[in-house]
């Protein structure tokens, strides 16, 4: 997969798009390649007309419950596990694909998963920095569009982790994550945004990012975890965010 | 549980299993080799038996009836098996199938006797059919320790028999011998004391006693009669006269003529002298005149001749008077003589009394000393005839309606059991531990399983497969498949080896 030389990424460093063009941009957003509904098969992401269409609404419903939560304003919605191993990537993207369903919205996938980080594949072409580039001082100081990338699904972006994801506790809690969380929520009023956190009862650094989030997600895989581990985690969550548990087979 | 739900936890294990399936398929391995294992060390159990009739019925018996008391074995199987598994018989055995010099100890032999006694098994069929097994390791040795058993009890039983009945015979027949010694013994005493009897029974006695009794009561009353006769005969010879008046002729004819006059004189009223009939009488009257008068005078020349005549009378009753007093006399003396023998009669009696009692007690023992010794009699006889019977063989005898025949297939679990069910239970032992993990691990498996409060579930992602993983799970499956039959041929192989002697 290549990204080709017609690639048009609005948020390409060297062509700072004028304000005026923004709106237009969510239906002719300068898209790479999107994905064939084969390789959306293999990444697992759903798209309308999917031999299972099941998943697909089981995603739909989960938006909906979303948007209900946060009373149909766009928000940041982190999606947590009890425990590693728990498919909150696997959640955490389709849940931005289902909104970018919707031709009015987009979606913007943050890849906050030190441990494992895993959206790579959904970026068409190679991704030279990400969330801890921009978080870090260290280094060449990286802007926001630099680490924001098109995906192979139309509407829905992603930033990876980027290259410093050794101290990202300490990043995380600094003043630039939270300016970052509200530069990107507020930059575009129909842009939701989806976090993949660390396992709740594992990584510390999750509980910096429900700070910041305004929604959380609680996935409990199949086979893994006791009610009481699920007990603990939902006592770490801020019961005004957590919206509910995402049961994952 | 309902269907949906069983359904749904069938499903959970059977994602369970597959996710841990390398384990499943170690644990079915392990299972079924172990199992397998104990096949092969699985101790072979042969089993010979043998049927024998306890013959009781046999064909005198209803010939000699009651006669000869036969040994009569209430429960024959308790009688077998008390004689199989006596320690004499099965040491006995023991002797002959090992040998006693290839025990080290006592202590082995009685081990040997005890594990003998356990593997000899008698059970009863019915009427006086017995059947008898044991079993060992090896087909040989079951046969060859069953036939020796059995041989040894036939031997012994009949044995037995006849010497049970011998000593019976012969403790009869010295009791009998006894009780002869002591019914001559009673019988002499009894003579003995026969013989110095000479008062007679007491019956006699009595007899006699009531006899003469009868008789002095007799006496006394013809006595009495006697003495009331002689007084009655003195009162009528003084009364009567010695002499006696003579009775005239003129008396009668004085009779007659006054009779006569009588007549005239009521004839004479109605009539007058004329009257025939007066005339008659007045002759009459005269005629017997006359006759009064001749009478006179003839009686008058008879006066001269004789003055006085005796009475009769008076002298009858003087003979009869006197007969009286000799018979009164006669009865005094014989009744004086019967009371004298009265009184030795009592005396008779009082000594037959006495003795009495000595005679009861000698005539008791006799009597029972010869009953005893009669039923003695008797069952001497029969014991003669029980011990000729059972010399001859014809009292209870054991035949063998079935012998025994050298087993061809072990008893119970075999080898080929263990092949088979070593992979059962070894699937059996998967399933078991995959359902048990299922039920109670604690994690959660199933949505409706979550239970934290404050918390919904607001969603249940189904699970998602790319082609490439359901590929993969096929290869992943046939695979698994392929290491299972390669399991499962090793298996075989291993089995068939050790059942051919390859693999010891």
């Amino acid at each position: 997969m290549s990204s080709g030389n017609g690639v048009k990424t609005l948020f390409k460093p060297a062509e700072p798009a004028p304000i005026s063009e923004r709106h237009d941009l969510i239906d002719n957003m300068g898209e790479v390649e999107t994905f064939s509904t084969q390789e959306l098969d293999e990444q697992k992401i759903i798209y309308p007309g999917m031999a299972n269409p099941n998943v697909l609404n089981v995603f739909r419903g989960l938006r909906t419950r979303l948007l209900k939560a946060s009373k149909g304003a766009n928000f940041s919605c982190l999606v947590t596990s009890v425990c590693s191993g728990g498919g909150t990537t696997h959640i955490a993207k389709n849940l931005a694909a289902s909104f970018s369903l919707d031709k009015s919205k987009t979606s913007l996938l943050v890849d906050a998963n030190l441990y494992n980080p895993s959206l790579n594949s959904l970026i068409i072409g190679a991704s030279e920095s990400g969330l801890t580039d921009y978080l870090s001082e260290q280094g060449p100081q990286v802007n926001i569009k630099d680490i924001v990338y098109a995906t192979g699904v139309p509407r829905m972006r992603v930033i990876p982790i980027g290259g410093y994801s050794e101290a990202a506790a300490e990043y995380f809690s600094s003043q630039t994550m939270q300016l970052f969380s509200e530069e990107v929520r507020k930059r575009y009023s129909d842009r939701y945004i989806l976090v993949d956190a660390p396992p709740i009862l594992e990584a510390s650094e999750t509980q910096i990012l429900i700070d910041i989030a305004d929604l959380v997600l609680l996935v409990v895989p199949y086979g893994k975890v006791t009610n009481e581990e699920i007990s603990e985690a939902v006592e770490k969550i801020d019961p005004s965010k957590f919206v509910g548990i995402v049961y994952n087979n | 549980m309902d269907l949906s739900s069983l359904l749904k936890y069938l499903y959970v294990a059977i994602n369970e299993a597959w996710q841990h399936k390398y384990k499943c398929l170690f644990g079915f391995v392990f299972v079924a080799f172990v199992v397998l294992l104990i096949g092969t060390r699985w101790p072979a159990k042969f089993e010979t038996s043998t049927t024998i009739f306890a013959d009781n019925q046999n064909i005198l018996r209803p010939l000699l009836d009651e006669q000869a008391a036969q040994s009569n074995l209430q429960d024959q199987t308790r009688v077998v098996k008390d004689m199989l598994h006596s320690p004499r018989m099965l040491s006995q055995v023991v002797d002959s199938v090992y040998g006693l010099s290839s025990f080290s100890g006592g202590n082995e032999i009685g081990l040997a006797v005890n594990r003998l006694r356990e593997r000899l098994v008698v059970k009863g069929l019915g009427r006086n059919y017995i059947k008898i097994s044991y079993f060992d390791d090896s087909a040989e040795q079951s046969y060859k320790i069953l036939n020796t058993v059995l041989d040894l009890f036939l031997r012994e039983s009949s044995e037995e028999k006849r010497s049970e009945s011998r000593e019976a015979f012969l403790f009869i027949d010295n009791q009998v011998r006894q009780y002869k010694d002591q019914l001559v013994d009673a019988e002499n005493r009894l003579k003995e004391f026969n013989s110095t009897n000479l008062d007679g029974r007491n019956v006699d006695a009595e007899e006699s006693i009531a006899r003469v009794r009868q008789q002095i009561d007799e006496l006394k009353l013809g006595i009495d009669e006697d003495k009331a006769t002689v007084v009655a005969l003195n009162r009528q010879l003084a009364d009567e006269s010695q002499y006696s008046a003579r009775q005239t002729t003129s008396n009668v004819y004085f009779e007659r003529l006054q009779e006569l006059e009588s007549r005239l004189q009521t004839l004479l009223l109605t009539y007058t002298e004329d009257y025939p009939d007066v005339v008659s009488l007045q002759y009459q009257i005269s005629d017997i005149k006359a006759a009064i008068a001749e009478n006179d005078r003839s009686e008058n020349a008879q006066k001269d001749n004789e003055e006085v005549s005796f009475n009769p009378l008076y002298q009858e009753l003087r003979s009869r008077l006197s007969r009286a007093k000799t018979d009164l006399s006669v009865k005094q003396k014989r009744v004086n003589a019967l009371n004298e023998l009265l009184d030795s009669e009592y005396e008779r009696r009082r000594r037959i009394a006495a003795r009495a009692a000595e005679e009861a007690e000698l005539t008791r023992d006799y009597t029972v000393t010869r009953r005893i010794y009669e039923d003695m009699l008797e069952s001497k006889e029969r014991a003669r005839l029980s011990m000729t019977l059972n010399i001859e063989g014809q009292g209870v005898s054991y035949r063998i309606q079935d012998p025994a025949i050298p087993p061809l297939n072990p008893l119970g679990l075999r080898f080929l059991h263990f092949v088979i069910a070593g992979p059962i239970l070894g699937a059996l032992a998967v399933i078991g531990v995959i359902i048990a993990f299922v039920l109670f691990d604690p994690r959660v498996r199933f949505m409706n399983h979550i239970n934290v409060p404050n918390a919904a579930v607001v969603a249940n992602i189904p699970h998602m497969r790319t082609k490439q993983e359901r590929r993969s799970i096929k290869v992943g499956f046939v695979y698994y498949v392929m290491l299972v039959i390669v399991f499962m041929g090793i298996y075989t192989s291993l089995a068939l080896a050790y059942k051919f002697g390859v693999l010891k």
